[in-house]
């Protein structure tokens, strides 16, 4: 035995090193190309828009940003290196792992204007939750894609709500209503793609429909408090504009007109005033959509969707090359993860979606969200690279 | 779904689950992934038209929204117009000062009371004051709270250095009002404050945080004074710090000067000679002396020269923050009480019995009448019963000379002040048949009193004239449970005592000084005015130009006998010129002639529980072609001619420029 093991051992890694070489010829590159010029993009709009930001002190934001995407690059490549296949046999620790950060962010974190979101570690702040998505994301997709063919039954559909309303909750009561939102949104997502029976994707819809009424109509009636009173007055002002309070609508209404004073070709980095007099609200994080329509104009925040529907494109097309079960839900759920944000946060900005702070990915300030995003974007790459070569390329 | 449509084994094994099927693209899961698509696709064109419809189609609107943003509408103060005397010397001007605001929009939501505390500490103004300011202002929260005026510089640096710790504030220059003669004509002059809510209710061109005059020639001249305000745009941040100059889009436009017709000079020698009087009233042990009020005007036209009343306060109180409690004399009631109603324009609004300087209002209805003949003697005693007094025990009518009993002649009676002489002639009213009505309240009326004298600044009191209607309609069942039945009559004793300007009669001593002009110039009588004329300043030296002149209201003729008010002018000069004149001591070596009545009035006082002299004099000069009336009245004074009376000589002094041989020289007469 021992006289064979180093062949053997030699063997898998000229196998490793054989598969490390088709991966790198079979990545996406126009994925990577769109997530390329989305993170370079991103910077280049949040060089801009945090500028007067920090008085004597104007790349302060723009260079930790490039330091989290320089880490986000290697988050990437580590999960583009790694079969994707190989988390399907870990899902019980991804799941341990996503409640046990949630847990502790609760336990240990730092509050932050009232949201236990961060926890600090000295030299930065790690948002456990954006991981989340990740995790939550590969364990749903193992454990739906485990369940084969069953996946057509109530019963897996129950579970696989039920393990995800548990960390979903944990990030409510951070609060964060927005990204609790998003896992609700990937787990609808990789349902969707696990061909789960349209019936109960029906009945899911309408459950949601209901919850979000009784959310924000029944329980307050009722006398019973969930949503904290401005989680509700922002979802409710977006609903009934007249009817909300005028520091509920400000945000939305500095937001919109910050994105309609940029035009076609927008205010340019000094004249950007909504943006630089603090108008805008939360400018580097929620609303960076607003100021970047502000500064670029409609041209550049149509290079920014752009980019963002080559991304979502090339995902789906990932989605309909994977080669197993797995890599085509856990596709499928970042891509409705990532549509989902998109959506939110610029619709929010334009005041067609509710006020939830979910960051932009790939552009928002912030590490977690940058980083986890880039592992993500890796995972798709990843399935990309080793997907069968079949179907049209 | 999938056992349905692919179920090749099932007739010989049932699937097993622990084995999985190859993976492949199903056309349900295709078909899946086409929805996914569309979503995708909708979601980015739903995204792209509303971009679009927002930078595209609404942009130029909100490009003006997003500058209208940052750009705050300021009021640019208007510099007020100066307040002038008849010479030009300014009595009210102006001067460059800081304020600080505050906007309340502006204002931290955490952390604003700490924050106001620490504004309280720099700028001594109370917390609450400055919250109550705020709270008023809850409606509005876009224009700004003025909470403290006239800041000092060091304190203005310390605010600058520090905006960044007091969102909200803002230091503005402003216009503060200056007072060159210090305390000079305080009360007419009035002051300038903020707008209150009602004003502003009241007058849509006021904006609230606006200054405007409120009180005296400032309140009543407001619209010359107050100049139009510029408007100005700033840059600020979302903080509402300012992150541009101020750019002027509509300069203010200084306000016009009002021109009184008072004299500085005369003005400052009515106010030093009241409290020369009252220093006398001192000297002579009237220790309740403690106020009065001068009145000098010209009996032509009726322009007021002088118009004094004390105590008085110094206007530039109310310029910047002033303390309530700095403020409290004038604007509290106990606290005014007890410091003498500093802020009361005496002259036109005390209210005083006349005394004896009524007399010849007496004298000349009498006259008129037909009571009395300027020649006929009646006899002047110590003591006087009235002959229509029915009651058990007549009531005694005294004389202030008790020794005295001779007979006398109207002027004779007028210059040694013979009170039972009077007597007579009020009890002669008091039984006049029914059908004539009541002649003496009657003239009293024709010649002003118990009516407004309509100068242009008051508040003014229009005083009492007692009548048997009045009377009857004051003392009811209600006001007066005890004596009502009695009281509601009109005795003998009102005549008797009216006739001597005493009991009931309440008059200013603007209205006496009217009556006096009235003697004066030949019984007409005439409107008082103090506002000559609004005026345009000229620029860089040029003379000023007149927009408006105040034209007094024309005198008016009362048809007098003549002999009558020649005897009356008479007697007024013999009573600073007889031997037994109540006042010749003090006029009597004057080189100007002067004619002048003297007065000492009995008014209850609640503070001291008894009967307590107001001291009158009345009188004018030359008496040949009189220029000059001067009415003074010392509260609690005492005699007429020992306070009052030297007093206004002081004013005669200054007026004609002769100052009377050695001190002034009094005696203690009615």
């Amino acid at each position: 035995m021992v006289q064979y093991a180093e062949p053997v051992r030699r063997a898998r890694r000229s196998r490793r090193a054989e598969e490390a070489a088709s991966v790198a010829v079979r990545l996406d590159w126009l994925l990577v190309g769109a997530t390329a010029g989305l993170v370079a993009f991103g910077l280049w709009a949040i060089s801009g828009i945090t500028r007067h930001d920090i008085p004597g002190d104007p790349d302060h934001y723009v260079v930790r940003q490039a330091v989290f995407a320089g880490i986000g690059l290697v988050a990437l490549v580590a999960m583009v290196a790694v079969d994707p296949r190989r988390f399907a046999h870990v899902r019980r620790a991804l799941y341990g792992a996503l409640l046990g950060l949630l847990v502790l962010v609760l336990v240990a974190g730092a509050a932050v204007r009232g949201s236990r979101r961060w926890i600090d570690l000295g030299f930065l702040q790690f948002q456990p939750s954006e991981f989340g998505k990740l995790l939550l994301v590969l364990f749903l997709a193992a454990f739906l894609a485990e369940r084969g063919r069953r996946v057509a039954e109530a019963g897996a559909v129950a579970t696989a709500v039920a393990l995800t309303a548990l960390p979903a909750v944990l990030v409510f009561v951070e609060p964060d209503f927005g990204t609790a939102l998003v896992y609700l949104a990937i787990l609808a997502g990789t349902l969707f793609v696990a061909g789960t029976r349209w019936l109960h994707l029906g009945v899911l819809g309408s459950l949601g429909v209901l919850g979000a009424v009784g959310l924000i109509w029944l329980l307050p009636a009722a006398g019973v408090t969930v949503l904290k009173p401005y989680q509700y007055e922002r979802i409710t002002a977006f609903a009934d504009r007249a009817g909300a309070s005028p520091d509920t609508t400000y945000n939305v209404e500095q937001s919109i007109t910050a994105i309609g004073a940029g035009g076609l070709d927008g205010r340019g980095v000094a004249g950007a005033t909504q943006t630089n007099l603090d108008y805008l609200p939360e400018h580097a994080t929620d609303f960076v959509f607003a100021s970047l329509a502000e500064q670029r104009g409609f041209l550049g925040a149509s290079m920014l969707l752009l980019l963002y529907l080559l991304l979502l494109w090339r995902g789906l097309r990932i989605v309909s090359m994977a080669g197993d079960a797995f890599s085509a839900i856990a596709a499928g759920g970042i891509l409705v993860g990532l549509l989902f944000s998109i959506f939110i946060n610029v619709g929010m900005t334009m005041g067609i979606a509710p006020i939830t702070g979910i960051p932009l990915p790939f552009v928002s300030v912030g590490g977690s969200s940058l980083v986890a995003n880039l592992a993500a974007v890796g995972v798709l790459l990843a399935i990309h690279a080793r997907a069968p070569r079949r179907g049209f390329r | 779904m999938a056992s349905t449509t692919r179920s090749p084994s099932h007739r010989f094994l049932p699937p097993d689950p622990r084995v999985a099927e190859p993976y492949r693209l199903t056309p349900q899961v295709a078909f899946r992934l086409a929805v996914l698509g569309m979503i995708l696709l909708a979601v980015f064109a739903v995204l792209f038209l509303r971009l679009w419809a927002l930078q595209i189609l609404s942009g130029p609107q909100y490009l003006q929204a997003a500058q209208n943003n940052q750009l705050r509408t300021i009021r640019l103060q208007a510099p007020r117009g100066p307040i002038l005397d008849r010479n030009g010397n300014v009595l009210v001007g102006n001067t460059v000062g800081h304020s600080v605001q505050i906007w309340p929009a502006d204002l931290p939501e955490k952390g604003r009371y700490q924050m106001l505390k620490r504004l309280s500490q720099i700028l001594n103004v109370p917390v609450g004051e400055m919250a109550q300011e705020i709270a008023k202002r809850k409606d509005d929260p876009l224009s700004p709270v003025t909470v403290k005026r006239d800041v000092r510089k060091d304190k203005v640096i310390y605010i600058g250095e520090h905006e960044d710790e007091l969102p909200g504030v803002a230091v503005v220059k402003t216009w503060l009002r200056t007072y060159p003669h210090d305390t000079l004509a305080a009360q007419i002059l009035g002051h300038v404050g903020e707008v209150t809510e009602d004003q502003v209710e009241a007058n849509p061109t006021f904006w609230p945080g606006d200054e405007i005059g409120q009180g005296g020639v400032e309140s009543s001249f407001d619209g010359y004074l107050r100049g139009s305000p510029g408007i100005a745009r700033m840059r600020v941040d979302s903080l509402g710090r300012p992150r541009s100059s101020i750019v002027p889009a509509q300069l203010a436009q200084a306000g016009n000067a009002i021109r009184l017709t008072l004299d500085a000079k005369l003005q400052q020698a009515a106010e030093e000679s009241l409290r020369f009087g009252i220093a006398l009233a001192h000297q002579n042990e009237e220790w309740y002396a403690d106020g009065g009020a001068v009145v000098a005007l010209d009996p032509r036209d009726g322009q007021i020269l002088a118009l004094a009343s004390d105590p008085t306060f110094q206007p530039s109180l109310y310029v910047g923050h002033a303390s309530r409690q700095e403020l409290a004399p004038l604007t509290d009631d106990k606290v005014a009480a007890s410091e003498n109603f500093p802020a009361l324009n005496r002259a036109v609004a005390g209210l005083y019995p006349p005394g004896s300087t009524f007399k010849p209002v007496t004298a000349l209805a009498a006259i008129q009448e037909g009571i009395v003949s300027p020649w006929q003697t009646l006899s002047c005693t110590g003591s006087y019963q009235s002959p229509h007094d029915e009651g058990p025990v007549k009531q005694t009518f005294r004389n202030w000379d008790p020794y005295v009993n001779k007979g006398m002649a109207l002027s004779t009676a007028l210059s040694e002040s013979c009170d039972t002489y009077f007597y007579q002639l009020g009890d002669a009213f008091f039984g006049l048949p029914p059908e004539r009505g009541h002649p003496l309240q009657g003239w009293a009326s024709r010649f002003g009193f118990g009516q407004r004298t309509g100068v242009d600044v008051g508040p003014e009191l229009e005083g009492l004239l007692p009548t048997p209607e009045w009377r009857d309609k004051t003392f009811t069942r209600k006001t007066d449970p005890c004596c009502w039945q009695v009281d509601r009559l009109w005795k003998p004793g009102d005549s008797v005592q009216l006739a001597i300007g005493q009991k009931d009669l309440l008059v200013t001593p603007l209205q006496m000084a009217r009556f006096f002009a009235l003697v004066a110039n030949g019984g007409r009588l005439v409107t008082p005015y103090l506002v000559a004329s609004a005026e345009q300043p000229g620029q860089n030296g040029a003379p000023s130009r007149t927009l408006q002149r105040f034209a007094p209201v024309p005198p008016q003729q009362i048809p007098l006998d003549g002999q009558g008010l020649e005897a009356v002018r008479d007697g007024l000069y013999r009573a600073t010129h007889d031997p037994y004149g109540t006042s010749s001591r003090t006029f009597g070596a004057y080189p100007i002639p002067i004619a002048g009545k003297t007065g000492t009035a009995e008014k209850y006082s609640s503070e001291v529980g008894r009967m307590l002299d107001q001291s009158w004099w009345c009188g004018y000069g030359p008496s040949a072609n009189p220029e000059l009336v001067v009415c003074v009245v010392i509260e609690n004074g005492g005699h007429g001619s020992s306070a009052a009376a030297p007093a206004a000589l002081k004013v005669f002094e200054r007026y004609f420029g002769i100052a009377s041989e050695g001190p002034i020289q009094y005696t203690e007469s009615d």
